[in-house]
């Protein structure tokens, strides 16, 4: 199921049909406090709707939005390239990972953090639990197929932590067929997603999540634009704040946006929703978010990040941690 | 000389420019590099990825030839076995034409369930978007012999293989070769989307530089998939140049 991997020829921008008209309903039953016209924001997804997104989905459910002056618009999808529809202007916020946002200003783009969705990397390695694998060291021991997305940032980590030379590493398909049919296979997973699936078609599955082996960058982050930022910070400010009451509504009761994840995503059933929804709370509000609120940044993971993939040669330069993310005060 | 300038020099001279004129443009633009990178930053991720690019290109280059050589090979069988009767032809080739118009990139998934990981889906997948332009070409090019020069083997009382040895397939190689020029770039597409999903050469080095989000390594990679095609190309003109001097007076001046 996952990631959002550049998947060519298939439909880059899958809109999700979610447009002015579920925009107007907002309006109408929150409407805002002056009658001013409300100020179009579109942010684009890198994947299907799913439990990732919760809190967005419950944002623009409970009008979060609309409250703030907001039309929210949701576009892309599976294989959107998001970094290049932000930089390129054609929306003003959208989701990636924070690896992402190091190497895109590494190559010349000016896109900062400004939320960041899970204060712990949901990826991971899943395995079949009949190995009997006590970690990623066992794994890599034990040898067998891998199947990853090329080129991630954290296979290159694990290249150089560990001895994959016994591994067979061959492309994710996007399918826990696969992984399913062949017990020694292992792959990549957002431990969210496709353990979930697997277990429900039968299997027993485990999962090793890559921030244990000391690689762990925000996931599902909110990017924009540098210049939007300093240009417009109003707005950046309500969005942010907008996530921030979604994600609490979603914590709290995942259960009306999942319906509307579900309209959306019909691959995926609601047991499975409401089991994804459940598995994430402890990635996304911990200690930190707790104090800082959800979506906070610290300086120093993304120094750490910066400087892991700097020494994997992932980024050609430098990165100067500090540009990639920005603190924003949350207006209500 | 002359036919050196008159080959050469205008393929040449469009690249200069429309190099030169892409440099510039996206110079003068300023379009982020992420977007779109300068033929300059092209060539220069080229050079510093060759240890990449260069064995990638070679994976590829071997399951394209294997590909291409089962897609003659089959192809020229299905093309001689749907050419000896009507009845056959009407039978099978409506089912040659699926070969056409399957979507590889929607079942080249398949292909590794079927195949497994590695060099023999991709070939599956070279062979599967090349075979058609074989059969199609070679079948019409047996299909139109000259019916007096038929009936005159006829008449000699020549043996079905005499006429196919020695008439049919000759007359249709014309044909077969114009099959194998659409073929041979359509074997590099089907190659590099069977990479996709299979694993090895050029697609994935494609697919590990757009997560990377290095565009100009995209490009290079891109450009070294293109080469690969070119050379195929420019290979079956000089088979065909020399394999139908004999026969067809108008190949010589070309």
């Amino acid at each position: 199921m996952k990631r959002m991997g550049a998947r060519i020829g298939l439909a880059l921008a899958v809109s999700l049909g979610l447009g002015c008209g579920d925009t107007r309903k907002e309006q109408a039953s929150n409407p805002p406090a002056a009658a001013q016209p409300l100020e179009s924001v579109r942010i684009a997804l890198n994947w299907k709707a799913e439990p990732e997104f919760g809190g967005l989905f419950e944002a623009q459910r409970a009008g979060e939005f609309a409250k703030r002056g907001l039309a929210l618009e949701i576009t892309g999808g599976p294989g959107a390239p998001v970094v290049q529809m932000v930089e390129a202007g054609q929306v003003e916020f959208g989701f990636a990972a924070a690896d992402e946002v190091v190497v895109a200003r590494d190559r010349g783009s000016d896109v900062v953090a400004v939320f960041a969705t899970y204060q712990t990397n949901p990826q991971g390695i899943m395995v079949h639990a009949s190995r009997g694998l006590a970690s990623l060291r066992d794994l890599f021991a034990a040898g067998g197929t891998l199947e990853v997305e090329p080129g991630l940032a954290y296979v290159k980590h694990l290249e150089k932590e560990f001895d994959l030379s016994k591994m067979k590493i061959v492309p994710y398909g996007y399918s826990i067929a696969p992984f399913l049919a062949d017990p020694q296979m292992a792959q990549q997973v957002f431990v969210t997603a496709e353990p979930i699936a697997a277990k429900r078609q039968g299997a027993d599955p485990q999962v090793f999540l890559i921030a244990e082996t000391g690689f762990d960058p925000y996931a599902a982050v909110v990017i924009a634009t540098g210049a939007q930022v300093r240009d417009h910070a109003e707005r950046v400010s309500k969005v942010v704040a907008a996530l921030r009451a979604g994600w609490r509504g979603y914590l709290d009761d995942p259960g009306p946006a999942n319906a509307v994840m579900s309209t959306l995503n019909q691959e995926m059933d609601a047991e499975t929703f409401r089991l994804a929804a459940d598995a994430q709370k402890p990635l996304i509000e911990d200690d930190f978010a707790r104090e800082h609120g959800i979506g906070a940044m610290s300086q120093q993971r993304w120094a750490t990040l910066a400087g892991q993939l700097r020494a994997l040669a992932i980024v050609d330069k430098e990165p100067d941690p500090g540009a990639c993310w920005t603190e924003v005060r949350a207006i209500d | 000389m002359s036919r050196l300038r008159d080959t050469v020099l205008p393929p040449a001279a469009t690249f200069v420019l429309t190099t030169a004129a892409a440099e510039l443009g996206i110079r003068a633009a300023h379009i982020s590099p992420l977007l779109l990178p300068t033929p300059s930053a092209v060539a220069r991720a080229a050079v510093a990825h060759a240890p990449t690019l260069l064995p990638a290109l070679a994976t590829t280059a071997k399951a394209v030839a294997i590909g291409l050589s089962l897609s003659i090979a089959v192809g020229l069988v299905v093309a001689i076995a749907l050419s000896t009767s009507r009845f056959v032809e009407r039978a099978f080739y409506p089912y040659a034409i699926f070969f056409q118009i399957v979507p590889i990139v929607a079942i080249a998934p398949l292909l590794v369930i079927w195949f497994g990981y590695g060099i023999r889906a991709v070939v599956a997948a070279a062979f599967i978007v090349s075979v058609f332009p074989v059969i199609a070409n070679a079948l019409a090019g047996l299909l139109s012999v000259d019916p007096a020069l038929r009936d005159l083997f006829r008449l000699y009382g020549a043996s079905g293989f005499a006429r196919l040895v020695k008439l049919s397939l000759p007359w249709a190689l014309p044909s077969v070769l114009v099959g194998l020029r659409i073929a041979a770039g359509l074997a590099v597409i089907g190659a590099i989307v069977g990479e996709f999903v299979g694993g090895g050469g050029l697609g994935v080095v494609v697919l590990e530089a757009m997560r990377q989000q290095r565009t100009d390594l995209v490009f290079a990679a891109v450009l070294h998939a293109a080469g690969l095609g070119l050379a195929l190309f420019a290979a079956v003109n000089v088979a065909s140049h020399f394999a139908l001097r004999r026969w067809h007076s108008q190949e010589d001046e070309t």
